[in-house]
């Protein structure tokens, strides 16, 4: 090993970073050359300076016992949220009491078969429940849009280098879809894109992430909450879309995004 | 798994780590008030998103939702006047790795090193702040931000160059602050 070698392989090795061959190279070389000790000299320096533990910032005295109540009120917030479905219509839904007191019916008749019976697995539903709190959150915590454009060729580079994909953003203001921007999320413990179109004074929130798993066109509703929800799995692409948005209209945002 | 099931896991797994995610939030937005408040997002984000963590090492998982929110925060402060580092300041071909022979000792003043580490651009930064407080590998590094791992490797070298650099330079050079980065 020459001394180019060695400087440039110095940090990884100091790092830990080197598989043990390489490590030997480099340790042999370093016993024989005092510039490149003077180097690893160096860089120890620039280390122990670095990892002074004075450096290292700490949150206020009380923000542990701030975030704990942060968390109790999220976990609170979200068993309410977890409600069947049809419980939740039932309270709030004024157009779909009919169908829902039907369920209610069926469901004193056949007992739980019918909420166990739900089409979507358990894992559609954790998903569903994420991208409705995201959703929900992103009203509440006025932070709709990371990247607030009506410009396709702007919303779509703006998601470049934070996910690990590339979001098809397709134009639909023809049909009154209205795109007004983007936004990163955390669904399913992935950073996923959110597009965000509207349509008269409601928001749909467009959820989307790479689908490796089988494709299956059919797209899926729900209600919940008052709130709509859509899913399909197209041949590249997850989507899941939410809004507050009525039933036939969603659909179609869903059929024209499905086209696309 | 019920939400208090799910609270008292994730109190168990991720909550031990909030240190970390302030000390790095605090490193990327140089700011305590949006630190503390980056963390708060990131913790509720990181609750709704953990029937997703699949118990790999949670720190990084962890740090990876702090890390991307602080990103959003600070671009959208961006139009506001808030400054975030651009890796062109870094970019010169010319600045070799500074030869031992040339180099006074670095300083280890904390201040100083505390200044340094400010003024270094936000991309080197972060890669600093996780090896070396947070004791973070490569590879955790590379998922955490995002990039490959040699990029991860080239950010850590540059970034640290720059740090010997600054805090070997004489004072008069040092007074200057952040000089060597325009």
């Amino acid at each position: 090993m020459n001394c180019d070698d060695s400087r440039m392989y110095l940090p990884a090795y100091l790092d830990d970073e080197l598989d043990v061959a390489e490590s030997l190279r480099i340790q042999k070389h370093l016993s024989e050359c005092g510039d490149c000790r003077k180097a690893q000299g160096q860089h120890l320096a620039l280390r122990s300076a670095l990892r002074d533990s004075d450096l290292t910032a700490h949150p206020s005295a009380d923000f542990s016992k701030r975030m704990e109540a942060a968390l109790r009120q999220a976990a609170n917030v979200e068993a309410r949220s977890q409600r069947p479905s049809w419980f939740e219509s039932l309270r709030f839904g004024s157009f779909r009491w009919i169908p829902a007191a039907a369920a209610v019916v069926l469901v004193t008749t056949m007992g739980t078969l019918l909420v166990m019976n739900r089409s979507r697995s358990s894992h559609d539903e954790l998903i569903a429940n994420a991208v409705l709190a995201g959703h929900i959150r992103s009203l509440q915590a006025n932070h709709l849009v990371d990247v607030p454009s009506s410009d396709r060729h702007t919303v779509k580079p703006w998601f470049q280098g934070k996910l690990d994909f590339s979001p098809p953003v397709p134009d639909l203001s023809e049909l009154g879809w209205i795109l007004i921007g983007g936004r990163l999320d955390y669904v399913d413990g992935r950073p996923v894109a959110v597009l965000i179109y509207k349509r008269r004074m409601h928001n749909i929130n467009v959820f989307l992430w790479p689908n490796h798993g089988s494709a299956d066109d059919a797209i899926r509703q729900e209600d919940a909450q008052g709130y709509q929800i859509l899913h399909w799995n197209g041949a590249e692409t997850t989507y899941w879309v939410v809004s507050d948005l009525n039933n036939a209209e969603l659909l179609e945002l869903g059929r024209a995004l499905r086209g696309h | 798994m019920t939400s208090q099931e799910k609270r008292c896991r994730f109190e168990e797994q991720i909550s031990p780590h909030l240190k970390s995610a302030y000390n790095l939030a605090k490193w990327l937005t140089r700011s305590h008030e949006d630190a503390e408040d980056i963390v708060q997002e990131a913790f509720l984000r990181a609750f709704s998103a953990f029937e997703g963590f699949r118990g790999e090492d949670a720190k990084p998982w962890l740090l990876t939702i702090v890390r991307n929110t602080s990103m959003t925060m600070l671009k959208r402060n961006r139009n506001t006047g808030a400054t975030i580092g651009f890796e062109e300041a870094l970019e010169d071909p010319s600045e070799r790795s500074p030869d031992p022979e040339e180099m006074l000792m670095i300083s280890c003043d904390r201040e100083q090193v505390r200044k340094a580490l400010e003024q270094l651009p936000s991309e080197f930064r972060e890669a600093v702040v996780l090896r070396e407080m947070e004791g973070l590998s490569y590879k955790e590094i590379s998922t955490i931000i995002g990039v490959p791992l040699g990029t991860v490797m080239s950010r850590l070298s540059r970034g640290r160059d720059w740090l010997r650099r600054i805090l070997s330079s004489p004072p008069s050079v040092k007074r200057e602050g952040g000089a060597g980065l325009r």
